[in-house]
């Protein structure tokens, strides 16, 4: 397919964001999205419920959408409204938009890249640990696929992808049938296991190359704490501190990374390094 | 505490496998680059093969197996650039990273 941009079509980064005890992911995404201003120059449109949003401070985003947050899923015994994401297709305002996890540190203009290489859908199949280079990656279980990540997920408005996130729907609704012939460890819905199968099968079973952005997605993963090394408002300059256990013993280790975009997993540490 | 006291607290130990991966993935998701209807990686060979042809025009195979016919000059000077502007950019962070303990 011949990649030229109409220039009238309009781009944004679209954020779901729904609180839990715990977590203020509405602060998350207020962060994420000063800098998807600062970094992209993209406007954001924020997808909340009612009790979340009265937690926005100091931002005004391009739009909020309420909806109501899918509260029947679990992690640690903790509630995590992660559901709902193939609603990104109706909601979303833009002709071409990004989906980010409120939780993905953007530090440099490299997500505007994907608008240049994509047919219509993107995410990636590939991921790199900060701190472990040597970490493989994940597959939904031994009998089944390379998982695709739903961190950064890039569409426009077509027939296609209007499938995919129909298949999203169609495979959250029905996520223990799925657990059941991939043989994955349930119990608690994710959105990168059900954006492999999805993708999958709106593909017909076959892997598409061209749906996948062609550089890792880059994570900060257990025992790794991040630092920032300077004060400046958008700081994109962090050292990497890991607790590296061998023998019963820990070492620490660290890294130094700047102007490289990463998805923080610690959500506590993501907002340390906002302050 | 700034990081650098950290660090020393911490006896922490900077890690050359993690930062040369980490570069690794910065600077070849820099060498990838769309033009002419195509996705390219600049890399050595290609940019090689690209030099070395005489043809105005030639097809190619880009990243995702489409063939497309390109205009060899013109995709030369765009790979050649982003090549030579990464490779130098890795370089210069990797020096500055090379020495810490």
């Amino acid at each position: 397919m011949e990649r030229v941009r109409d220039k009238t079509m309009t781009r944004g980064i679209l954020l779901f964001a729904f609180n839990i005890p715990n977590v203020n992911y509405v602060e998350m995404a207020v962060e994420t999205a000063k800098r998807s201003n600062y970094f992209l120059n993209l406007p954001v449109t924020l997808i909340t419920d009612n009790i979340s949003a009265g937690s926005i401070k100091d931002y005004i985003f391009d739009n909020i959408l309420f909806a109501s947050a899918q509260t029947e899923n679990n992690k640690n015994n903790m509630p995590w409204y992660n559901k709902g994401r193939y609603r990104a297709f109706e909601l979303t305002p833009y002709d071409e938009t990004i989906i980010l996890d409120t939780d993905y540190l953007i530090n440099s203009d490299r997500l505007l890249h994907i608008f240049d290489c994509y047919d219509d859908f993107c995410c990636h199949n590939s991921t790199s640990f900060l701190m472990q280079p040597n970490l493989g990656q994940e597959y939904l279980s031994n009998l089944s696929f390379q998982t695709l990540w739903a961190t950064v997920i890039a569409f426009k408005k077509t027939r296609r992808t209007q499938h995919i996130f129909e298949c999203l729907e169609m495979v959250q609704n029905n996520y223990e049938h799925y657990e059941n012939i991939h043989k994955f460890i349930g119990g608690v819905f994710r959105n990168d296991f059900s954006l492999t199968l999805a993708l999958r099968i709106a593909n017909g079973h076959i892997d598409n190359k061209q749906d996948i952005i062609p550089w890792n997605l880059i994570h900060s993963g257990r025992n790794t704490t991040l630092y920032k090394n300077t004060d400046k408002t958008f700081n994109t300059e962090y050292t990497v501190m890991f607790d590296n256990w061998r023998n019963g013993k820990i070492r620490k280790e660290y890294t130094i990374i700047k102007d490289c975009d990463f998805h923080v997993m610690n959500k506590k540490n993501f907002v340390e390094i906002m302050k | 505490m700034d990081t650098k006291s950290l660090i020393n607290e911490a006896k922490a130990r900077f890690s050359h496998n993690a930062a040369k991966s980490l570069l690794k993935d910065k600077y070849e998701s820099k060498l990838i680059v769309a033009d002419q209807g195509g996705l390219w990686k600049a890399t050595p060979e290609l940019i090689g093969f690209l030099s070395i042809n005489t043809n105005e025009n030639i097809v190619l195979i880009d990243n995702h197996n489409n063939p497309v016919l390109v205009n060899r000059v013109q995709l030369y000077e765009t790979l050649h650039k982003i090549y030579t502007d990464t490779m130098n950019l890795w370089l210069t962070e990797w020096k500055e990273l090379e020495t810490k303990r």
